[in-house]
């Protein structure tokens, strides 16, 4: 016959296995459903690393939600006044072991993806990228194309082919975001600052300051477009020359 | 105390909290000046057609600050940063300007953008920039309110080289304006922004966009689309 405590401890696995079905659930779904739609490389990289990290987070959270029901429910204290001492947790040199060991392997699996994924976002995978300079201050965003005479409000960008952006401010430190391709850095005076991504889908994206710059800082957004490089070029043709 | 009473006590004193707080933001709110919307006078030859008109002065004694140009008299500003205009409708505006100029610190800005026919008239010239150095103030539209759609209308406003000051409006007197003409189209309803892209607001490091620049009411505004 089974004893009380291999029946409450049945119940904690259970309670774990199901939390972390759930939750495993909730990171392949959440993601996807609240994050802006990848549009480059580096978003898809960043959305798969979201997920997967959630996936290796799920059984631990699990684990501390199942315990903490556990205790709840098996080792509430009942009575009147104060509860006597509890007994003494005796160590389980198995259940130690395989909890390090699940966390070392969890810790060093995230570490080792996470700077491959750093890695991947910072290098730059072609030798003849599409330079745009970016320009932000107060409270408007400028791109130029280097090699042409274009300066515009609105941001294009020809689809499959890498993009390094050269981020600088002419006041303040802004914030320089496109949302969909998982590109976010800094736009500081008297600084440029270099970030490369490759789109892969065409569509609009939204290109927004992340850094609070001033007194219009929310209207401190523009439009980008992908498109495809046959349109890329029509659009660069039929820019008007500045002065 | 018993419990239910502790309870009862933390209850009403989050409320008491609350209430306090909501009541001094309802005061301040409530104390904050805001100019009176200027709307967008439709023609009455032409449909989905109206006309508004802005000034930039180079100092607020014209009087939307209060007397004697309020608390920052010598603070360049616009006539009005309360704009409301119809929704899908072509929007004529004139802006007198009354203020001197120089550099602008993007050459973006010296070039007319956005409008209908990518251009401006300048006392009655039609242009699409500004001569490198000649810039007075800029008027510069723009957003995405939340809903994709978006307005870009940037025009820079010229120096104003007068040198004598025949205007007198409010407590201050001006050099004959600079009357700048565009128009640009809008699209539904929504609030946009409009601010001056030139440095124009004293130092912020040094860089021109402070005082003037940072505060609602002076080299910003809002034009509302109804």
């Amino acid at each position: 016959m089974e004893t009380s405590a291999k029946k409450s401890l049945r119940s904690f696995y259970w309670t774990w296995v199901i939390l972390t079905a759930v939750g495993v659930g909730l990171s392949l779904w959440l993601p996807r459903r609240y994050m802006p739609a990848a549009m480059s490389n580096d978003a898809h990289l960043t959305m798969t690393t979201m997920i997967l990290f959630s996936i290796c987070a799920a059984p631990v959270a699990s684990g501390v939600y199942a315990g903490a029901l556990h205790v709840l429910r098996h080792h509430r204290y009942r009575g009147d006044g104060v509860p006597p001492p509890a007994p003494q947790i005796r160590e389980s040199t198995k259940l130690l072991t395989s909890w390090i060991t699940a966390s070392a392997i969890l810790t060093v699996f995230v570490l080792v993806w996470g700077l491959g994924a750093l890695a991947a976002e910072n290098g730059s995978s072609s030798s003849n990228p599409l330079v745009v300079n970016v320009t932000g201050q107060q409270w408007v965003w400028t791109f130029s194309y280097p090699g042409t005479h274009v300066v515009s409000d609105e941001l294009y960008l020809p689809e499959n082919r890498e993009v390094e952006f050269r981020v600088t401010s002419l006041d303040v430190t802004h914030g320089f975001w496109l949302v969909n391709m998982g590109v976010q850095v800094d736009a500081n005076p008297d600084v440029i600052t270099t970030i490369h991504t490759t789109p892969d889908k065409l569509g609009v994206f939204e290109v927004r300051c992340e850094q609070f710059c001033g007194l219009n800082h929310a209207f401190m957004d523009a439009v980008g477009y992908v498109v495809t490089p046959q349109k890329f070029s029509s659009w660069l043709s039929a820019q008007p020359a500045r002065a | 105390m018993d419990r239910s009473k502790s309870l009862g006590v933390a209850l009403v004193s989050v409320l008491l909290g609350g209430g306090a707080l909501a009541l001094g933001g309802f005061v301040l709110a409530s104390n904050t000046p805001h100019q009176k919307a200027l709307q967008c006078i439709e023609s009455s030859t032409h449909s989905h057609t109206c006309s508004v008109t802005l000034s930039t002065f180079p100092d607020s004694l014209e009087g939307v600050h209060g007397a004697n140009g309020g608390p920052h008299p010598d603070w360049v500003t616009y006539s009005n940063d309360n704009v409301v205009v119809p929704a899908n409708t072509t929007v004529n505006m004139t802006i007198d300007q009354y203020d001197t100029g120089g550099n602008v610190n993007n050459p973006f800005f010296d070039s007319v953008v956005g409008t209908n026919g990518g251009t401006a008239a300048v006392n009655g010239k039609v242009v699409t920039h500004v001569a490198l150095g000649d810039t007075g103030h800029t008027f510069t539209l723009r957003g995405i309110p939340g809903n994709g759609k978006t307005l870009f209308v940037s025009v820079p406003l010229p120096y104003n080289f007068g040198t004598k000051f025949p205007v007198r409006l409010g407590t201050g007197t001006y050099p004959k304006p600079v009357v700048v003409k565009f128009s640009f189209t809008t699209g539904g309803p929504a609030v946009y922004e409009f601010n001056c892209e030139f440095p124009c607001g004293g130092s912020r490091e040094g860089n021109g966009f402070g005082e003037a620049m940072q505060a609602f009411g002076y080299m910003s505004g809002t034009i509302t689309v109804k």
